[in-house]
């Protein structure tokens, strides 16, 4: 089965009692203990201890986290990026609080990547017998679990190729130069289950965030995010809108600190045989924007 | 109430106690090029070219270095005296409302 879905998104932000505020209180995912400097939070309907951890001073990613469906598959995957070129290193249990011994890989963006077989259960927050459909207890917007990230590299092709090749990602959908097969790309949008993605790359600089994403289960949570996010005075970049990449629909928001975060819904069902989509550049607007058909100003130049 | 004043223009602009640079501008109808709102991404520096300014809330330590230099992020930045600021060369202040404008004119010549 190898990779599974992203796990857990590692990010800084600049004062943790704010950001504990903002996700814990807005977003409403459950906090999940701390260490100094350091908090862990996941979604209501997340089973494994956490799915976001904040550590304070800076901004942008740490690293990110995606689980493996067995321990052997982390040999694979070593031997796989090591031959790809990337440094590589074991990492060992408990090292990641809560996290079993997995595989640490510095990818060819510079963003460092995780894999990891297992983490403490603990339980959706409905449990796993007889469950209702959803807890009563949540607060603000109660995101019920972490879906995708966005970052940004300066070789979307080499990236697009690693995910393929090394990881066994498939491309759902890409920007690129042209139609033709030697084309260069823009973005790519690639997928290791159903969801349209579980990661996407944009060209830009090495190393930096995009927006981490958390998933809701429609277009009317959406808009109830965007109110909750009045209320709580959240910098919004831009939404309730809708993308033509992926058709997901999406908030585009800013934490404290100014990570961009999202909130997204809908999308279509992907699987590893359906043909990759093709946006051409001149249209990259339409296919991030679906609605307002061109970019605003922050989607390019705004990274943390 | 400190005026800021905004290079190359020098259109000048109101600003509440406690108000920011960019909250400021968008109070009175500008607007200027500006990323997270929150201190963090780096995209809506100016540079103080006379007055004080001060962060009374959390940004980063590349902002808090830039100072130095003169850099503040107008997101975060707090006027605490008449102040004047130059954009940065490729930003340009943008009357996005001169109904806003007009309005914030108008209180401030009621106050003064």
């Amino acid at each position: 089965m190898g990779v599974m879905r992203l796990g857990y998104v590692h990010a800084k932000v600049t004062d943790l009692a704010e950001a504990k505020r903002h996700y814990g209180y807005t977003l409403g995912l459950k906090p999940m203990g701390e260490e100094p400097g350091r908090a862990f939070f996941k979604g209501w309907d997340e089973w494994d201890h956490h799915s976001l951890v904040l550590e304070e001073g800076g901004v942008g990613l740490t690293k990110m986290g995606y689980k493996v469906a067995r321990p052997e598959d982390l040999d694979v995957y070593e031997k796989r990026a090591a031959n790809f070129g990337c440094i590589t290193q074991r990492m060992s249990r408990g090292e990641n609080p809560e996290v079993s011994d997995g595989v640490r890989i510095l990818l060819p963006s510079e963003h460092v990547l995780e894999l990891y077989h297992d983490m403490t259960l603990v339980g959706t927050e409905v449990g796993s017998v007889n469950p209702e459909v959803f807890p009563r207890h949540l607060l603000g917007v109660g995101a019920p679990h972490i879906d995708h990230l966005l970052v940004t590299t300066d070789d979307v092709k080499l990236m697009d190729r690693f995910f393929k090749e090394v990881l066994d990602f498939y491309a759902v959908e890409r920007v690129c130069t042209s139609l033709e097969d030697d084309a260069d790309y823009i973005g790519t949008w690639m997928s290791t289950g159903m969801r349209p993605h579980d990661i996407a790359l944009i060209d830009g600089p090495q190393g930096k965030l995009h927006h981490f994403a958390f998933g809701l289960k429609d277009w009317s949570e959406v808009l109830r995010a965007g109110q909750l996010f009045s209320m709580d005075d959240v910098s919004v970049d831009i939404g309730p809108t809708q993308h033509g990449i992926t058709r997901g629909e999406t908030i585009y928001f800013f934490d404290p600190s100014g990570n961009r975060n999202e909130v997204f819904a809908g999308g279509y069902e992907a699987f590893p045989d359906r043909p990759t989509v093709t946006w051409t550049v001149d249209q990259l607007g339409k296919g991030i924007f679906y609605i307002d058909r061109e970019l605003n100003e922050r989607f390019t130049t705004v990274l943390t | 109430m400190h005026t800021l004043t905004a290079l190359p223009t020098g259109t000048e602009i109101p600003c509440l106690p406690g108000e920011t640079v960019l909250a400021a501008m968008v109070r009175s109808g500008f607007l200027i090029r500006f990323g997270c709102r929150r201190g963090g991404c780096g995209v809506c520096t100016v540079r103080l070219l006379d007055g004080s300014m001060r962060y009374e809330r959390p940004v980063t330590e590349t902002a808090l270095d830039e100072r130095a230099s003169g850099v503040w992020l107008a997101c975060r930045a707090v006027p605490v005296s008449d102040v004047t600021v130059q954009l940065r060369p490729d930003d340009r202040l943008r009357l996005v409302s001169p109904l806003l404008r007009n309005a914030a004119r108008a209180a401030y010549l009621s106050r003064t």
